[in-house]
């Protein structure tokens, strides 16, 4: 009986090892675009995000929930730890550096600068794809490991808090008719009328304490599955709408709220995150 | 074969040999991540001469070494508060610098909690240093001798950018070490201490070592010592945005606690003499004060004058000359 017993263990292993092999003979890697695509949503239709000059308090393109105008004049955010996951078990997890020479997997989205929209993931398995993960932000982890080059490098960033220190996860400058001004950004100062500043950071994570952090993980569902081949070019279009930066979860009042600058401020936008940004379609 | 020997040829020739941190008996183990930042001699020289060059104030005026002179362990020699770019006038006492490697907060407030970011606070606050990291950097590119002094901390680098700076400081930071105090050398058998000092030092383990957690002399916890009852300065909720962290500070170490008046956040006690009076008779009431200096409903803590002679002369053994004098910083 034991014998038996055996010989059946051994088959199956001997059956395991060729069902393996034929997952790796499917197997192999190649690249996924990630487009993030800033644009406000006017009237229930997405157009394409256009910015103003510093300063330009005379064309306001956008109204907030609220139906205050407004305009921009700067957008930028982190986007880090981005993760694909499949209905059939597919999986990519992007690569985390911070060091000194190097970041990796840590993304700064800039609308004014478009190649920064455009996330190109190396090395993604074969498979099949319907959702995507990603931190807005940089968490714990990644402040931890200190000065860090590239998109983390504080000097060329300009994303970054001394006073409370570490990353601020995204800012939005622009200017309202109703602001009351006085803000100060990179963009904005409290010399220019109208202006409005909202910088949203705090990372900290600590038990019974009053810190408040930010950093928001977020996840998505494809409408159809990606498809990862090693044909073609697959790609995740993204979009974050700023209408909705101003008002999902949290209305934002531009008249008594135009000046953000410490976490407690930015938790409404932090959780405005959810529905501002979304899927919006898949190239094959 | 033949391949591997040329690849290791040609590593021999960039690599850098790679310096350890002291790592004192009894001191917990080094918090700063040094797999980021592996210490070699040349990236702790580069880190000491930027420290002590004003290149990194707006208007080279002033340098780290202005506000934390070696001779004192590190703290401000001539003014309390410091005195920053066109005399600007800070809000704060320096806190002196020593086993850094081991600290999770650093300033009064604990607005940081990364060691590469300390230098960074100071050089971009408008009291001090004025600057911005991206002018320093471009500073250090156009002159004469920095890029040769960092490639040979960075073979492969192409310019000296913020972060390689920041890591360079902390080399020299993490160096730092203060270990070897006549209360070290008692731990470690080396010495004794006198029958003053021993009764000082019981009144310490009694009274203070709750807080001052030997061997670093502090839990790094942010505490109202009862110094006011109205706050001029919120301290803790600064950074926390929570009033029960009102008026409260770091609990500072006492290491070398002689060579470093004033005392306190803002440097109000010039003696310890003073701060030991405070502790004993002067601690003032408010809803988060630290529950150590209201046991038993007395304020503060009880000191005969006994006690605070004998103190005195034990926080007096806390003194470590051979860090002050040590060559290499």
């Amino acid at each position: 009986m034991k014998i038996y017993n055996f010989i059946f263990l051994f088959a199956f292993i001997v059956f395991a090892a060729c069902d393996k092999d034929e997952d790796l003979m499917a197997s192999g890697q190649s690249e996924v675009e990630i487009k993030f695509d800033n644009i406000a949503i006017v009237d229930g239709v997405q157009r394409q995000l256009t910015m103003v000059s510093p300063g330009d308090t005379s064309n306001f393109d956008y109204n907030n929930a609220m139906d205050q105008p407004f305009n921009i004049t700067l957008l930028k955010y982190y986007i880090s730890k981005i993760v694909l996951e499949g209905p059939d078990g597919a999986y990519y997890e992007d690569e985390i550096l911070a060091s000194a020479t190097e970041s990796k997997g840590y993304y700064l989205i800039d609308e004014s600068e478009e190649s920064s929209q455009l996330i190109n993931l190396e090395n993604v398995p074969y498979g099949k794809y319907n959702k995507i993960t990603f931190t807005v932000g940089v968490d714990e982890s990644g402040v931890s490991e200190g000065a860090a080059a590239g998109s983390l490098d504080p000097a060329t960033s300009a994303m970054f808090w001394n006073w409370n220190s570490g990353y601020v996860a995204m800012k939005m400058e622009g200017h309202s008719p109703v602001s009351a001004g006085g803000a100060s950004g990179n963009t904005v100062d409290p010399s220019i009328a109208k202006g409005m500043a909202y910088h949203v950071g705090g990372w900290k994570d600590i038990d019974d304490s009053a810190f408040v952090n930010n950093v928001r993980r977020l996840s998505y569902d494809f409408d159809t599955d990606l498809s990862v081949t090693g044909e073609g070019h697959p790609n995740v279009h993204m979009v974050f709408d700023v209408i909705s930066l101003f008002g999902g979860e949290n209305l934002i009042d531009f008249t008594g709220n135009n000046n953000v600058h410490k976490p407690s401020d930015g938790i409404p936008f932090a959780n405005n995150y959810t529905d501002a940004f979304a899927f919006d379609h898949i190239h094959q | 074969m033949g391949l591997g020997l040329i690849y290791s040829c040609q590593k021999t020739d960039v690599s850098i040999e790679t310096l350890s941190i002291p790592q004192p008996q009894g001191f917990p183990e080094v918090v700063y991540p040094l797999h980021t930042n592996p210490l070699s001699q040349e990236g702790v020289d580069l880190g000491k001469q930027l420290f002590n060059d004003p290149i990194l104030s707006i208007d080279g005026s002033v340098a780290c070494s202005n506000c934390h002179t070696k001779s004192l362990s590190f703290t401000d020699a001539q003014h309390h508060p410091s005195i920053g770019i066109f005399e600007r006038v800070g809000t704060r006492d320096a806190p002196p610098i020593m086993n850094l490697a081991f600290r999770r907060e650093f300033f009064w407030d604990g607005s940081v909690s990364q060691l590469d970011f300390v230098p960074l606070a100071a050089i971009e606050n408008e009291l001090e240093m004025g600057e911005s990291l991206g002018h320093v950097v471009s500073k250090l590119n156009d002159s004469e001798s920095y890029p040769n002094k960092f490639r040979k901390v960075y073979p492969t680098m192409d310019t000296i950018t913020g972060p390689l700076m920041l890591k360079a400081l902390s080399q020299y930071l993490l160096t730092l070490v203060s270990a070897d105090s006549r209360y070290d050398q008692y731990q470690r058998g080396e010495i004794q201490l006198t029958d003053e000092e021993q009764r000082g030092l019981a009144v310490f383990e009694t009274n203070c070592a709750t807080c001052h957690v030997p061997p670093l002399f502090t839990n790094e916890e942010f505490l109202n010592n009862g110094l006011d009852t109205v706050f001029s300065d919120l301290g803790r909720e600064g950074i926390t945005e929570s009033s029960t962290d009102r008026g409260k500070f770091i609990v500072p170490s006492l290491r070398n606690i002689r060579l470093t008046p004033p005392y306190m956040h803002d440097g109000r006690f010039k003696t310890l003499a003073e701060v030991l009076d405070f502790y004993d008779a002067g601690v003032l009431p408010s809803f988060n004060l630290a529950k150590e200096l209201n046991q038993n409903g007395r304020l503060g803590i009880a000191l005969s004058s006994d006690e605070k002679a004998d103190l005195l002369a034990f926080l007096s053994t806390l003194t470590d000359y051979n860090f002050i004098n040590n060559p290499k910083f």
